[in-house]
């Protein structure tokens, strides 16, 4: 084809300045490459003598189809198929103002039709831009441009061009839909990996869901998997729960309730009567009697916990805990009701009280009475995990409170988890964790912003007793900065696994430095440092350098961390601008 | 020692597979050890599965060994495809080989 087309280009050959037109890219290439009009026109002549001589011969064998496959087919009307296929060289690539060869002449109207007249009238006869056959133009004939020529394409060009484009669409959207995948892993922290065949298998299954009638021995554990699947499709109904009781069922987790109703909710308890711990959320379906009946038939019930259980009255919490299945109770989590009272936390701290290592008591608005709170350290005297979480009103925990409960609980106590007592002060701090925290590993203390360095460098100070924390969360702590949290740093870091530092805005680039240069955190495989806006990309070398192990780094809101930061591979970034879908 | 290692089916159905595809499953990695019987002999007979199950397990094991390692970002990994009626018995079969 090549060959064709530089012959069949008609070229100005004169360089000797005067007025050019615009030239193209194939002009200028030409010129480069010393081809010229003249040289082309000598081959044409050449040529035409070859064929006149072949005409004569009455050779069969085409000359100019040399180079086109189908002329050496369509040898029978060869004569024929010559004088269409110089016509159409001349048709070819058009591109000159100048037309210098003589025989091209008789073609120019139509090349010109082609250049000047970009959109020509439907019915005119055109050249094809692909494959240079004669075909005449309709409403349909694609218009392509070609090494910066515009062009027709004649039908069945035309169609191949049109798959073409579908196909090119087709993969920019898969291509999108692939980016997003992996977008949608990082935000739910997970790295994209090969999915593992019980991945796959779970996923067929909750989309037939409505079709499974038993699960079989798919192990606890793929059990629960499925069943948070249901829970986070929303799915799990009274036809799926089903799939999740039996007899010998010890531990229950239904993290989504709202479409499961009174009646189902009994069969938890008849079909599962060995269960120890259960775990119902969203559970505003939870009826009155649904209580009643648990407590008569769970008889080993060991753990509770409940989101949402708003239908249940002050009433039936009180006989609730009188029942001997409640004074079992080793933990008990609430969260989100408003009709839990202050008579309800009487009635539980009197009857379960002294088995309970485990309480969490968050978002209760029923609960607005100071004395009842401060009932807590005269009941409960083998606490290993205490929540208090956002109270009706922040002065119903103070410090005295606080203090109480530590020094009573100070053996035995691991967890500490109060968000949003921002009633707490630095009082709290070095009265009740110094002396009384030997034993805390996770201290949670969200959004208490009146302790502040003092309160937290006295603590973390020579803390002896305390062997170090797993899991420090002081997000929205906003009065804290760089002096303190280096020194609750250089008490734990051997330990830590988890740190949460969002919006603490006063750390600055400092510490980093210090940090790069004094310690390391051997264990730390979490990091939240969403919001600290001086974090960037040198902190973010320094911290993938001095936490060997850390797997999530969120920096949400710290808008100087880009892509181009030096991080490890294995280490998930989360929250860059420059990471969005 | 052979490369490849033979697993067989309760129903008689064999299939081979490359070593390294078949470590990918913890159970069939652990078998594959010295100190057993299966290690010496590279067959595992799997009492547990029978042929259509254990066909998909090698398919599984050979998609797993050709697109684990790298691509992991590239993400033009193909879906694995799974016949909905086998989903369960796969699952089983899954859980036991930790796949």
């Amino acid at each position: 084809m090549g060959f064709r087309r530089r012959r069949g280009q008609p070229l100005d050959g004169d360089d000797g300045g005067g007025v050019k037109g615009p030239s193209s890219a194939l002009t200028s290439f030409l010129r480069e490459q010393g081809i010229n009009a003249e040289q082309i026109r000598q081959r044409y002549e050449q040529s035409q003598a070859l064929e006149a001589a072949n005409d004569d011969a009455a050779n069969n064998i085409p000359i100019n189809g040399s180079d086109d496959g189908n002329n050496n087919n369509d040898d029978n009307n060869n004569n024929k198929n010559n004088d269409t296929h110089i016509a159409l060289n001349f048709a070819l690539d058009s591109d000159e103002e100048e037309i210098t060869d003589q025989t091209a002449v008789e073609n120019d109207s139509k090349r010109q039709k082609t250049d000047s007249f970009y959109t020509p009238t439907v019915g005119t006869n055109l050249f094809c831009s692909e494959c240079d056959q004669n075909f005449t133009v309709t409403p349909y004939s694609k218009k392509i441009e070609k090494s910066g020529r515009v062009g027709y394409l004649c039908p069945s060009c035309s169609k191949i061009q049109i798959r073409r484009e579908r196909l090119a669409k087709k993969h920019e959207i898969e291509a999108r839909k692939r980016r997003k995948k992996i977008a949608a892993a990082l935000l739910d922290k997970k790295q994209f990996k090969l999915p593992s065949l019980q991945d796959f298998c779970i996923h067929v299954i909750t989309e037939n869901i409505d079709h499974v009638n038993a699960l079989g021995e798919i192990g606890n554990h793929n059990k629960m998997k499925i069943c948070r699947i249901l829970a986070k499709n929303r799915s799990l109904n009274n036809k799926t729960v089903e799939l999740f009781l039996d007899n010998n069922t010890t531990e229950l987790e239904f993290w989504d309730c709202s479409k499961i109703d009174k009646n189902k909710m009994n069969q938890v308890a008849s079909f599962c009567p060995n269960l120890v711990s259960l775990t119902l959320n969203m559970c505003g379906q939870f009826h009155n009697d649904n209580l009643q009946y648990f407590s008569n038939k769970l008889s080993n019930l060991k753990e509770l916990t409940l989101d949402g259980p708003f239908l249940i009255n002050d009433d039936n919490w009180q006989s609730f805990f009188e029942s001997n299945t409640a004074k079992n109770l080793t933990k008990f989590h609430l969260k989100n009701t408003h009709r839990f009272s202050n008579d309800s936390l009487v009635s539980l701290l009197e009857n379960c009280g002294n088995n309970l290592e485990s309480l969490s008591l968050s978002r209760l608005d029923g609960l607005n009475s100071k004395p009842v709170y401060d009932l807590l350290p005269h009941f409960l005297p083998s606490l290993k995990f205490l929540e208090i979480s956002s109270p009706h009103n922040e002065n119903l925990i103070d410090d005295e409170l606080l203090i109480n409960l530590l020094s009573i609980n100070c053996e035995t106590l691991h967890t500490l988890i109060l968000n949003k007592c921002s009633h707490l002060t630095n009082k709290f701090l070095v009265e009740g964790i110094k002396p009384f925290g030997a034993n805390l590993t996770n201290l949670t203390l969200i959004d208490l912003d009146q302790i502040d360095d003092d309160g937290m460098n006295e603590v973390f100070t020579d803390w002896n007793i305390n062997k170090g924390l797993t899991n420090i969360n002081f997000e929205r702590c906003i009065s804290l900065t760089d002096a303190s949290i280096y020194n609750v740093l250089n008490h734990s870091h051997q330990t830590l696994e988890s740190l949460n530092l969002n919006s603490v805005k006063n750390i600055s680039k400092v510490m980093f430095s210090k940090l790069s240069r004094n310690l390391t955190f051997p264990v730390l495989e979490y990091l939240d440092l969403g919001f600290v806006r001086s974090v960037d990309d040198l902190a973010l070398a320094i911290i993938s350098r001095i936490c060997p192990v850390l797997k999530i780094l969120e920096v949400y809101g710290d808008n100087r961390c880009t892509e181009k930061a030096l991080v490890r591979e294995d280490l998930t970034v989360i929250g860059r601008q420059t990471d969005s879908i | 020692m052979s490369e490849y290692v033979t697993l067989v089916a309760n129903d008689g159905y064999r299939v081979v597979v490359s070593k390294k595809a078949a470590s990918a499953s913890g159970t069939l990695q652990s078998m594959l050890s010295e100190a057993f019987e299966e290690g010496v002999t590279g067959t595992i007979t799997l009492h547990e599965l029978d042929g259509p199950v254990l066909e998909k397990v090698a398919e599984y094991l050979c998609y797993n060994n050709k697109w684990a390692t790298g691509g992991t970002s590239s993400g033009d990994i193909p879906d694995f495809p799974l016949p909905t009626a086998m989903a369960l018995e796969l699952l089983v079969a899954a859980d036991f080989l930790h796949l």
